[in-house]
């Protein structure tokens, strides 16, 4: 009987956690150990329990764990790292709540496992009934963000709130809806980023404080921040146009680089001309200008002779040009033969007919006035 | 005197009392929980906290009750602001048994709590949105209708033991036809953001271009200015050159540039009509 009776205890240590019958049956052991004289094996039997009993009393605290006993249900110590004792059950029983873990979730989008493929880019599915969001200037914005927080105080967090991991949860979501709703659109998109995730941060610290939960905020963090499925394009095409308004920008800087240099090119082209002409106009002038006076000093050695001979010279040449016509009249004759003249003959642009004979002779009266006539003459007589 | 030696029948028995017993009178409070004890059915002495105590077995029973700070999510409500737009709002409560011996005898369970909660709030936030507009709703009283909502279910549930810690808006959502309306109007924003934008692009283009044509216009104009001053230097230049040399025989020039200007005028085509007056056939006369 007393056997059986072991046994039975023994069976009961092994499987499955011990209730509350063995801690009576126990502590009437315990009192009774002294006075009851039980049969030799069944001492040892009682006494190999007794020490596995106690031995269930040691527990380790991990590295990042502490340890958080309570005596009867009701909170008695924090213990640091490492192995330490425990009253066993029923007296005192222990948690080790992670703190040094941190601890993380999204919302908006979830991470969706992995492919077997090694290195690929993990995909994301979006939430919408939790990424849109409403701005101040009623706007919808697609919000995707992560929470990171610890346990600052593993006893407010295993005593005072219930699921203190879905109250982060939605309370980030209501401190994130509720710092988009004062921001702006455009802000939410750009540059307003950092400032509306600090705010989340610290609402969603003070919310949490509020429920005495001993939980940190870590960080909150944006992963992205778009405009709705819907408007995505609209809003693309806005980021086009300005690339556009660029673009055309550039091409009208490219004229501009284009038409500029070459404007200066003829510029140059006709200051060059001008001067090109003023150059040569100059010099034909200074040797035109230099002809004349060699000529001159020559002509001042003998005036009277030259001047004969440059009008001789000069009327035998355009006299001896075959396609002259010529007419060696008397001036009686010429009187009468006037009239009758084939001047019809002649083409319209000969309407030099008379003038270079008076040309000539008012040309040449100047010169026997002066000397002309007897350099002539002198001329002839040598 | 008894015998040392008891026989093990009596002490099974008497383990099994004294087992019966202790299950029967001992029982323990957890750091999350209070305890009220029951006398046949009726709430005795006040709320047990945690830790070990004592009652009478058979008699008395012990409720436990949560004490923690107890999440409910209640569900999406659709409520018309003042403006009367309608809205999906999605909130959530935070709350406490204050008081388990009032909690039970007016609600009884955890769950009838959470329906009464449920009603108060839901009514509270109907009545409270319904003074505000959406933009208020959304932006700029949130918080304020929030810390509202909380105090005034906070004074209504007080009666039954329950604190009301937070009342929180997670989601305000537009109904379907509501956000397809936001939605054409953020795209027609957009439209018009980018027309602007192109259009001030084709503005400064433009711009640039035309006054790459003025530029243009202005260097050769400028540059035909300068060539007829330059060209005029020259003449005048030219002018001045032959003056100086002409100057010293004006005659002479004159009758070289008289013979010059025959040799050129004088070719094909012209009709000469000589009298032997003429000082060239001179010496035809003289006999």
């Amino acid at each position: 009987m007393n056997w059986d009776w072991d046994k039975l205890q023994d069976k009961r240590k092994r499987t499955g956690p011990p209730g509350a019958p063995d801690f009576a049956q126990l502590n009437e052991q315990l009192n009774k150990l002294k006075s009851i004289k039980l049969p030799g094996g069944g001492k040892i039997v009682f006494l190999v329990l007794l020490l596995l009993w106690l031995a269930s009393g040691i527990y380790i605290v991990n590295p990042d764990e502490l340890g958080v006993v309570q005596r009867f249900g009701a909170f008695h110590r924090i213990t640091d790292p490492g192995p330490h004792f425990r009253i066993p059950f029923p007296f005192e029983s222990v948690e080790t709540p992670k703190v040094t873990q941190v601890r993380r979730f999204e919302i908006g989008f979830r991470t969706i496992e992995r492919t077997a493929v090694a290195g690929s880019q993990p995909q994301f599915r979006v939430v919408p009934e939790e990424s849109h969001m409403l701005t101040g200037d009623e706007n919808i914005v697609d919000v995707q963000f992560i929470v990171q927080y610890q346990v600052s105080d593993p006893v407010k967090f295993l005593f005072n709130i219930q699921m203190p991991d879905a109250s982060v949860k939605s309370g980030a979501e209501a401190a994130m809806r509720e710092v988009i709703g004062y921001n702006m659109l455009d802000a939410a998109l750009t540059d307003g980023r950092p400032a509306i995730q600090d705010e989340t941060r610290d609402l969603l610290q003070t919310i949490m404080d509020r429920y005495e939960s001993g939980i940190r905020i870590l960080a909150v963090q944006l992963q992205d921040v778009r405009p709705p499925e819907p408007v995505i394009d609209s809003f693309r095409d806005v980021v086009r146009a300005r690339e556009d308004a660029v673009r055309i920008q550039n091409q009208a800087e490219a004229y501009r680089n284009d038409i500029v240099p070459r404007a200066r090119g003829e510029a140059a082209v006709i200051i060059n001309q001008a001067e090109a002409h003023k150059d040569s106009v100059v010099r034909r002038a200074e040797g035109e200008a230099q002809r004349f006076l060699s000529m001159l000093a020559e002509y001042n050695q003998a005036p009277d002779v030259t001047r004969t001979r440059l009008y001789l010279e000069t009327m035998e040449e355009v006299l001896s040009n075959p396609e002259l016509m010529k007419t060696i009249i008397s001036d009686n004759a010429l009187s009468q033969v006037l009239p009758f003249l084939p001047l019809q003959n002649i083409t319209p642009q000969a309407s030099t007919r008379e003038n270079p004979s008076r040309s000539m002779q008012q040309d040449y009266q100047p010169a026997p006035a002066q000397s002309a006539s007897p350099s002539v003459r002198g001329g002839r007589a040598q | 005197m008894k015998t040392p030696k008891l026989n093990l029948p009596v002490i099974l028995v008497a383990l099994f009392v004294g087992f019966l017993v202790v299950t029967q009178s001992a029982y323990i409070v957890d750091e999350r929980e209070r305890a009220i004890v029951l006398q046949l059915g009726k709430p005795v002495g006040t709320a047990k906290e945690p830790g070990l105590h004592f009652k009478l077995p058979f008699v008395q029973n012990v409720l436990f009750f949560d004490a923690r700070i107890l999440d409910y999510d209640s569900r999406p409500a659709e409520i018309l602001t003042r403006d009367k737009k309608n809205m999906m709002v999605d909130n959530f409560t935070k709350w406490r048994i204050t008081d388990p011996l009032q909690f039970y005898t007016t609600l009884r369970t955890l769950p009838m709590g959470q329906a009464r909660l449920d009603d108060i709030v839901y009514a509270e936030l109907r009545v409270l949105l319904g003074q505000h507009t959406m933009t208020e709703v959304i932006t700029t009283k949130r918080s304020q209708i929030m810390e509202e909502l909380t105090l005034k279910s906070n004074e209504l549930v007080k009666e039954f033991g329950i604190e009301v810690i937070d009342v929180r808006i997670k989601r305000t959502d537009l109904p379907t036809e509501t956000q397809r309306a936001v939605f054409n109007r953020m795209i027609a924003e957009r439209e018009r953001e980018a027309m602007t934008y192109r259009a001030e692009g084709e503005e400064t283009a433009a711009n640039i271009r035309s006054m790459a044509d003025r530029e243009r216009v202005i260097l050769i104009a400028q540059a035909n200015r300068t060539s007829q001053q330059v060209r005029g230097e020259g003449d005048a230049e030219a002018i001045r050159i032959f003056g100086g040399a002409l100057s010293q025989n004006p005659d002479f020039y004159e009758y070289l540039r008289n013979l010059e200007a025959y040799k050129k005028t004088m070719g094909a085509n012209t009709q000469v009509i000589l009298t032997p007056s003429s000082p060239f056939l001179r010496l035809l006369q003289e006999k």
